[in-house]
């Protein structure tokens, strides 16, 4: 078979190539999980990516991201994993919904969440449906040599993909059932392991806060420590107005509305793709105020910049937030 | 225009968009055909000229001279495979009359017509491939590589091949931040070029190419001109400014840069490949010669210095503007 | 470097890199000082007994070096080359007089008292080398390349 991969289609700058995948399986992965295989409907290959990467589903009139649970080879199918979630946005209703043969755009794959490559040691940290970038890291981690240890924490019965990581991690797998238990494991691990190792997390807010709370107790300096949060974690945050230097409106942005979704309810059109901090498509240039940033994109450097926000999700810290705008 | 240049003339990516030259983060989309006063470059990001065989049996040499020029620190081992198993492929896509590729899971067979050969290798086995997969990429296009890792908030050039260097050395440089790489270059820390491209390319997201292109002069076709070799080569630029065949000697040196995001890796990877076109081949396109000339008289001091082209670059626009 | 390390190793070179090891030593809280050593050089007997540190050293670690240059970058060097971080290396320089510089023509390096923008003769192939602002972290070396490679016949 000649598979020749398809090149990148030309875009304009920060525009997020998509691809018009169809399903090709559908599975139960656990109690509200469902895991899909995705493929090109005339079997072409599908590009590569690296562990931890993303896709963005368009899901209906919501677009929303994804970790891939692959290995990552170029060629392979993409799967993906949702959990249902009855008071979410509807995005996971959307994809429980899909059966095989629907077709979906799905965004190239975007790396956010990528391994180390100087690391001598990976320690992955799983809670709940945040075992899914975790998948991807450990198959790749095996399929490359990298060493590696995975501590999976989730309600009892209710672990995705359990014979599944099990089979790929084998001895270098722990799994824990209670929230004391996994805390108590994630600890030990984070207390003694040799210079050169790399914590990544993926969960609930509160396991990734324990985490980095604990790594930086106990002397990990910032760089080694690397975290995916579940973006639907959001609180709706304090109420502050943007003064809009270039036109000089000033548009008010209440708790539970973002400032993207308000800059466009006053008519000002900025570009978007994800709507969950992930893209970078709806960076804005900050003139004043302090930004409080909630987004995954930027950069700690750019962060402490103070002179960009991610509008989709990060808000303000002050009352007034100026945007080049 | 309508007469025929050849080849080498049209296909020149001729670097200068204005009547002055300074460094700028000169980055945009790649695989986008661009129209010059002589013809058109720029549709892929690897590309087959008329030297394939020629650079390839350059590049083989000067390798075996030199192994330096294959550097690659233990932890790019995934990112030189991603690199292969991404521009293998690029290269058959554009060229499917002359190589072609066959892959059945981890097995990938590759024949090249243009060199007569046949090779077959396992993806992810260092042994399968004569010399590792960044050897065997080099052995493939004419583009010398560089691979970046990306952590710590920096960019890291931690692996290459590079055969063609214009005056830097890759053995040297393998191993250094992104903003240490460029350190000696004048004016590009101060007016923040540097730290702009490296967050350009720190943002870049898998499938993205882009392009940018770098120039400076060098005496005869001659495409080594690292540091390693400038004991042979430095001289040149010093005979060549009383030199009769100075027009035919002195050539414009242009790198076309592509960058791309790995997506297997997550690498950057960046590819060099140089062009070399003489003064007097130059100058059959009139606006060439009048806009090179003007450049090359009106560039500042240090970054001529820099790029080495102080001892003759008036004796070069001198002639360039017909004196 | 992020101060916050769980232990602390200490390494000096000569005599301006021991007084600062004093002063980082007696800052530094009782129980997290693992390792404190000032040697005359990095010689390969410290570096060793470094990368011995290194190897060993769980994370959480803190490496502070202090002392000439020179003997700064190669600690450094082995230190990053088995996994450290640069947030996790403090480093005091007690002075840039004495370098190694890498020759790229015959690849031997020399070692001497000589400013940046000076010449230094290569003990390998005795070319003129111009020593360059250019410093490699994996080696600790400046690079110098032949002075006057356009002067020659």
């Amino acid at each position: 078979m000649t598979a020749v991969l398809p090149a990148r289609p030309a875009t304009t700058p920060g525009e997020v190539p998509e691809l018009l995948l169809e399903v090709a399986a559908v599975a139960h992965a656990a109690d509200g999980v469902r895991a899909l295989t995705l493929r090109h409907p005339d079997g072409a290959p599908l590009p590569g990516y690296a562990p931890g990467s993303h896709v963005v589903l368009t899901c209906g009139d919501r677009r929303n991201a994804y970790s891939l649970t692959g290995e990552g080879a170029p060629g392979e199918a993409y799967r993906i994993s949702v959990l249902l979630r009855p008071d979410g946005r509807g995005g996971s209703a959307f994809v429980h919904g899909l059966a095989v043969g629907d077709r979906l755009a799905v965004s190239w794959p975007r790396s956010a969440f990528a391994p180390v490559a100087t690391a001598r040691h990976h320690v992955l940290v799983a809670g709940g449906i945040g075992i899914t970038p975790m998948l991807s890291h450990a198959r790749a981690a095996v399929r490359w040599g990298r060493s590696f240890e995975l501590v999976y924490g989730h309600r009892p019965g209710a672990g995705a993909h359990r014979e599944e990581v099990a089979a790929v991690c084998g001895e270098r797998l722990t799994v824990h059932e209670s929230t004391p238990g996994m805390l108590d494991a994630v600890a030990a691990v984070l207390a003694d392991r040799p210079i050169g190792t790399h914590v990544y997390v993926c969960g609930p807010a509160p396991l990734i806060d324990f985490v980095e709370r604990t790594a930086e107790e106990l002397g990990w300096p910032a760089e080694r420590v690397h975290a995916e949060r579940f973006s639907a974690d959001l609180d709706p945050g304090e109420p502050f107005t943007a003064h809009l230097s270039r036109s000089g409106v000033r548009v008010p942005v209440p708790p539970g509305v973002s400032l993207l979704a308000a800059l466009e309810g006053a008519g000002v059109a900025v570009p978007s793709t994800c709507r969950q901090g992930v893209c970078g498509e709806c960076r804005v240039a900050v003139v004043s105020g302090r930004p409080l940033h909630r987004d995954l994109y930027l950069s700690e450097a750019e962060r402490s910049a103070g002179d960009a926000v991610m509008c989709c999700v990060s808000r303000s810290l002050d009352d007034h937030l100026g945007l080049d705008l | 225009m309508t007469t025929t240049l050849p080849p080498r003339v049209a296909r020149f990516p001729f670097p200068f968009p204005a009547e002055t030259y300074r460094y700028a983060t000169n980055v945009e989309p790649a695989r986008r055909p661009v129209r010059t006063a002589g013809g058109t470059w720029g549709e892929h990001v690897v590309d087959v000229d008329d030297d394939y065989a020629l650079d390839i049996a350059l590049r083989r040499a000067v390798l075996a001279a030199d192994p330096t020029r294959c550097a690659q620190l233990p932890h790019m081992r995934v990112a030189a495979w991603d690199a292969l198993t991404t521009l293998l492929p690029e290269l058959a896509a554009i060229r499917p009359d002359v190589v072609a590729l066959h892959r059945r899971g981890d097995r990938w067979q590759w024949r090249n017509d243009l060199l007569g050969t046949s090779s077959s290798f396992v993806l992810g086995d260092d042994d399968s491939v004569p010399g590792g997969p960044l050897a065997f990429l080099g052995s493939q296009v004419q583009e010398d590589v560089v691979l970046l890792d990306q952590r710590e908030g920096s960019l890291w050039a931690d692996a290459g091949l590079v055969t063609f260097a214009a005056d830097w050395s890759l053995g040297f440089d393998v191993g250094m931040r992104f903003q240490e790489v460029h350190g000696p270059v004048p004016r590009v820390h101060e007016s923040g070029v540097v730290a702009r491209a490296e967050q350009f390319l720190m943002r870049l997201q898998p499938g993205d190419a882009y392009r940018r292109t770098n120039w400076t002069m060098t005496v005869d076709r001659r495409l080594d001109t690292s540091t390693e070799t400038y004991p042979d080569w430095g001289r040149d630029r010093r005979l060549v400014v009383d030199d009769p065949a100075l027009p035919d000697r002195l050539h414009l040196r242009v790198e076309v840069q592509h960058l791309l995001r790995l997506g297997v890796s997550n690498a950057v990877c960046f590819l060099i490949r140089t062009h070399l076109l003489s003064l007097r081949e130059l100058a059959t396109v009139p606006e060439w010669r009048r806009r090179t000339a003007a450049v090359l008289s009106e560039l500042p001091d240090d970054m001529a210095a820099y790029k080495g082209i102080e001892r003759y670059r008036h004796a070069a626009a001198s002639w360039l503007a017909g004196g | 470097m992020d101060p916050v390390g769980r232990t602390v190793s200490v390494l000096g070179f000569g005599d301006p890199g021991r007084a600062i090891v004093h002063d980082w030593a007696a800052a530094t809280p009782a129980g997290r000082l693992t390792w404190c050593v000032v040697a005359e050089r990095a010689d390969d007997a410290t570096l060793t007994a470094l990368a011995a540190q290194v190897r060993t050293a769980r994370v959480g670690w803190r490496l502070m070096l202090a002392g000439p240059e020179v003997d700064v970058l190669a600690a450094r060097a082995v230190a990053t080359g088995l996994g450290l971080l640069d947030a996790e290396i403090r480093t005091a320089v007690t002075g840039a007089d004495h370098k190694r510089v890498s020759c790229p023509h015959c690849r031997v390096i020399t070692e001497a008292e000589v400013p940046v923008g000076a010449e230094v003769p290569c003990r390998g192939c005795a070319r003129r080398l111009h020593v360059y602002a250019h410093v490699s972290r994996r080696t600790g070396a400046y690079l110098g390349f032949m002075a006057d490679a356009e002067e020659i016949a």
